[in-house]
């Protein structure tokens, strides 16, 4: 069987947690969050006729009061990077942490997850800088901890970068 | 005076009545006892006001308790306290668990582990009373391996009887957190081992992160109630065990052992882990073996090398003896196969009888002694037992020395034997040889003498006496037949002799004829020489016959030069050509 660690990174209160919560199982409560600065959970995608077994590491998001441990991000394959598109400091914070991501374990696949697309009226992220990270050929999605939109299609984007 | 105040109360309705009629008799009575009812007055009100009351009794309680347990009546005080003592802890708990706890934590550890060392110590002395008076096999078994493992007996006692369950093995990937492999006791409720295995190297990463421990170390153990977690770690993996129980130290051994086997067999593949789990489908067989752990006698790896010593001299002691044993034995029977290839000697049996080693057989008076040999191999003849039948042997070489010990031949004679036949050597008296066939023929073994060897004394001095007789040479002057003085002189010691060997001839009845040879110079004409030789011949045998010797024992031949005595290359030699000389014919000479 195939077995993939990804995480997913983002800043303080963007709905990491909240968007995928519906879609994968996990046994832990979000207490751990605060507690070890992780929770695990786990998503069964198919890819190539296959199975993936995704082991998903929900890090604490980085906040003023907490740093983020980089050393959970060691091992992973792949992340879901993810922001706010009503808080545009959120979207500056995630160009922030591909970065140091980056810095830390090197070039990893990842998707870009702008959530909290439901919210049209207070939606601020700007064309042009999605154009000029498409033109970085990131791969970016909208999406909605409300309605699931996109939430699974995240998951197997990443899943085919990983294999791909 | 104590009952002065209860008395006058008592007076009090009547004084009352009569106060209401005579108004100076009250007022006599409130001048003479004014005083006294006003301290009277204020008694009544303290008494009958409760916290007037309540701090009276306050200020003497604790002097109160304390005189009532000097008086020795502490018993009762106890009963009258104890109902209100119990219900106030028991109120104190329901209000704040915690006031209680925290007062008594200083003495309740010691006391609990006081307690527990108590409990465990009567129980190990029980269980070790009952062991050693049982003379069962498992408590033999465990005796001999506390002495072998350096453990006390208890200790290994227990080991035996842990309770203890592995519920759950995990191999995890250590820079993934991903599960290579997980193995589990029958209906344990489990979770995802994914999930499982992630969180514990979360929980990893948070124990070094917030102790700041070394590089490379971490989690070792966990424990909840009876309820432990042991994890060993690798370079690429780590396994965690989920115990329930005590189990013993050699579990953690087991996990050790069992992650160096997995990271010797599959190395690569963990350092280029892809989250392909396929090529370690078999580990799950290993951690199954680890859960399925059970003690087992393990030698403890220090100390108590002395008995390991001991075992070894033992050993060698023993094997030294076996060795030595062997080697003796071998000894033994190397002397047996010499003592079968000695003449005389006929072995039947041998080997190991009471710690000695025993020969049984026959043996020939006449063969050699088996004590020398058994010194000459050096070996102990007290360790040896010998046990001889006595026989005639019929060894070629037994009988010959029997032979000589019954024949006793005589100086000069050597006996041969030779598949039975006694062949005599050398020279003897003839009356001696013609005895010793009649005698020969009754010494055991012999079967026939061979006489062929033997010289009887008579014939070996006619031969001597013949063989001088022939290399005699009598010379003549050139082309002469004539006897000079000196020639004459010697035929006539020659006459003597031959005189004396035609009797020893005649005594060997082998009568002895002389051939008289006349011999001449190859200097002369052969015809000369031929008529020469010959009257040299007859000169000689006519002078013997003067000289006594019968004419028909002599015979003259002349044989001119064909039968040269010396060959003539000098004039000395030539003179030897000029001659006659002697052949003596017997019918026992060859």
């Amino acid at each position: 069987m195939l077995q993939k660690k990804i995480c997913m990174l983002g800043a303080f209160a963007v709905g990491k947690t909240s968007l995928v919560r519906r879609y994968v199982e996990s046994i832990y409560s979000d207490a751990y969050h605060t507690t070890v600065g992780v929770k695990i959970s786990k998503k069964v995608v198919q890819a190539n006729n296959s199975e993936v077994n995704l082991v998903l590491w929900d890090l604490y998001g980085e906040d003023d009061f907490q740093k983020m441990n980089w050393k959970h991000l060691q091992g992973a394959f792949g992340y879901l990077l993810v922001a706010d598109g009503t808080r545009p400091a959120t979207l500056d914070k995630a160009l922030a942490l591909e970065q140091k991501a980056r810095a830390e374990v090197g070039p990893l696949p990842f998707v870009f997850v702008v959530n909290k697309c439901d919210l049209v009226n207070d939606w601020q992220f700007d064309a042009a800088l999605e154009a000029q990270l498409v033109a970085k050929k990131w791969t970016i999605l909208r999406s909605s901890a409300k309605t699931g939109e996109s939430v699974e299609e995240a998951f197997s984007q990443l899943t085919g970068k990983m294999l791909g | 005076m104590a009952d002065t105040p209860a008395t006058r109360r008592a007076l009090e309705p009547a004084e009352q009545a009569s106060a209401k009629g005579t108004g100076p008799f009250d007022e006599l009575r409130h001048l003479i006892l004014a005083p006294e009812q006003e301290a009277l007055d204020r008694l009544h009100q303290r008494v009958a006001d409760p916290e007037a009351r309540t701090e009276d009794v306050s200020s003497v309680v604790a002097e109160a308790i304390q005189l009532r347990r000097q008086q020795g009546d502490d018993e009762a005080l106890s009963h009258a306290l104890a109902p209100t003592i119990e219900t106030a802890l028991r109120e104190s708990v329901r209000k704040d668990p915690a006031t209680l706890a925290d007062a008594l934590f200083p003495v309740m550890g010691p006391a609990i582990r006081k307690s527990i060392l108590e409990t465990l110590r009567s129980f190990l002395d029980s269980f070790n009373e009952i062991m050693d008076q049982s003379f069962s096999w498992q408590g033999l078994k465990s005796r001999f391996e506390a002495l072998r493992t350096g453990r006390s007996f208890t200790e290994v006692v227990l080991l035996h009887s842990l309770v203890f369950r592995v519920e759950q093995v995990f191999l995890i990937h250590k820079k993934t957190g991903l599960p290579l492999g997980h193995a589990i006791a029958p209906s344990v409720a489990t979770q995802d081992p994914s999930l499982v295995s992630g969180m514990l190297s979360a929980i990893q990463d948070f124990v070094r992160d917030s102790f700041h421990t070394a590089e490379g170390q971490g989690l070792g153990r966990m424990n909840v109630g009876d309820l432990d977690v042991w994890v060993e770690q690798g370079p690429y993996a780590i396994i965690a065990a989920v115990i329930r129980g005590i189990a013993p130290r050699a579990l953690r051994d087991t996990l050790a052992e069992t992650l160096e086997n997995i990271h010797r067999q599959y190395g690569l593949q963990l350092e280029r882990f892809d989250g392909n789990t396929a090529p370690f489908a078999a580990i799950d067989g290993d951690l199954a073996r680890c859960r399925e752990f059970r003690y087992k006698e393990e030698p403890r790896r220090k100390g108590r090398g002395y008995v390991w010593a001991a075992a070894a001299i033992v050993l060698l002691l023993v094997g030294g003896w076996a060795g030595w044993r062997w080697w003796q034995d071998h000894r033994w029977s190397q002397l047996v196969e010499t003592l079968r290839d000695q003449p005389g000697l006929v072995i039947t049996s041998f080997g190991r009888e009471h710690g000695r080693f025993v020969i049984r057989g026959l043996r020939d008076r006449l063969a050699a002694d088996p004590i020398q040999f058994v010194k000459n191999a050096g070996l102990s003849i007290k360790r040896g037992e010998f046990h001889w039948g006595a026989y005639y042997a019929l060894d070629d070489a037994i009988i010959q020395q029997r032979a000589i010990a019954q024949l006793l031949p005589p100086p000069g004679v050597t006996f041969l034997v030779e598949d039975g036949v006694l062949r005599p050597q050398g020279s003897a008296s003839s009356t001696w040889a013609s005895d010793l066939v009649r005698r020969a023929l009754l010494v055991p073994g012999i079967r026939a003498v061979n006489l062929a060897g033997l010289h009887r004394n008579e014939q070996t001095a006619f031969d001597k006496a013949k063989s001088d007789i022939q290399s005699l040479v009598v010379t003549f002057p050139i082309a002469s037949a004539a006897l000079s003085p000196s020639q004459m002189a010697a035929l006539r010691a020659i006459a003597l002799r031959l005189k004396s060997l035609f009797a020893s001839a005649d005594d060997l009845q082998q009568p002895a004829t002389l051939e008289v040879i006349g011999h001449c110079d190859s200097t002369g004409a052969e015809t000369t020489n031929v008529f020469l030789s010959q009257r040299r011949a007859d000169r000689v045998v006519w002078q013997l016959g003067q000289l006594g010797l019968p004419g028909t024992r002599l015979h003259a031949k002349g044989a001119a030069t064909n039968e040269p005595v010396r060959k003539e290359d000098s004039e000395e030699n030539r003179q030897y050509n000029r001659s006659v000389t002697f052949r003596v014919t017997s019918p026992g000479a060859n």
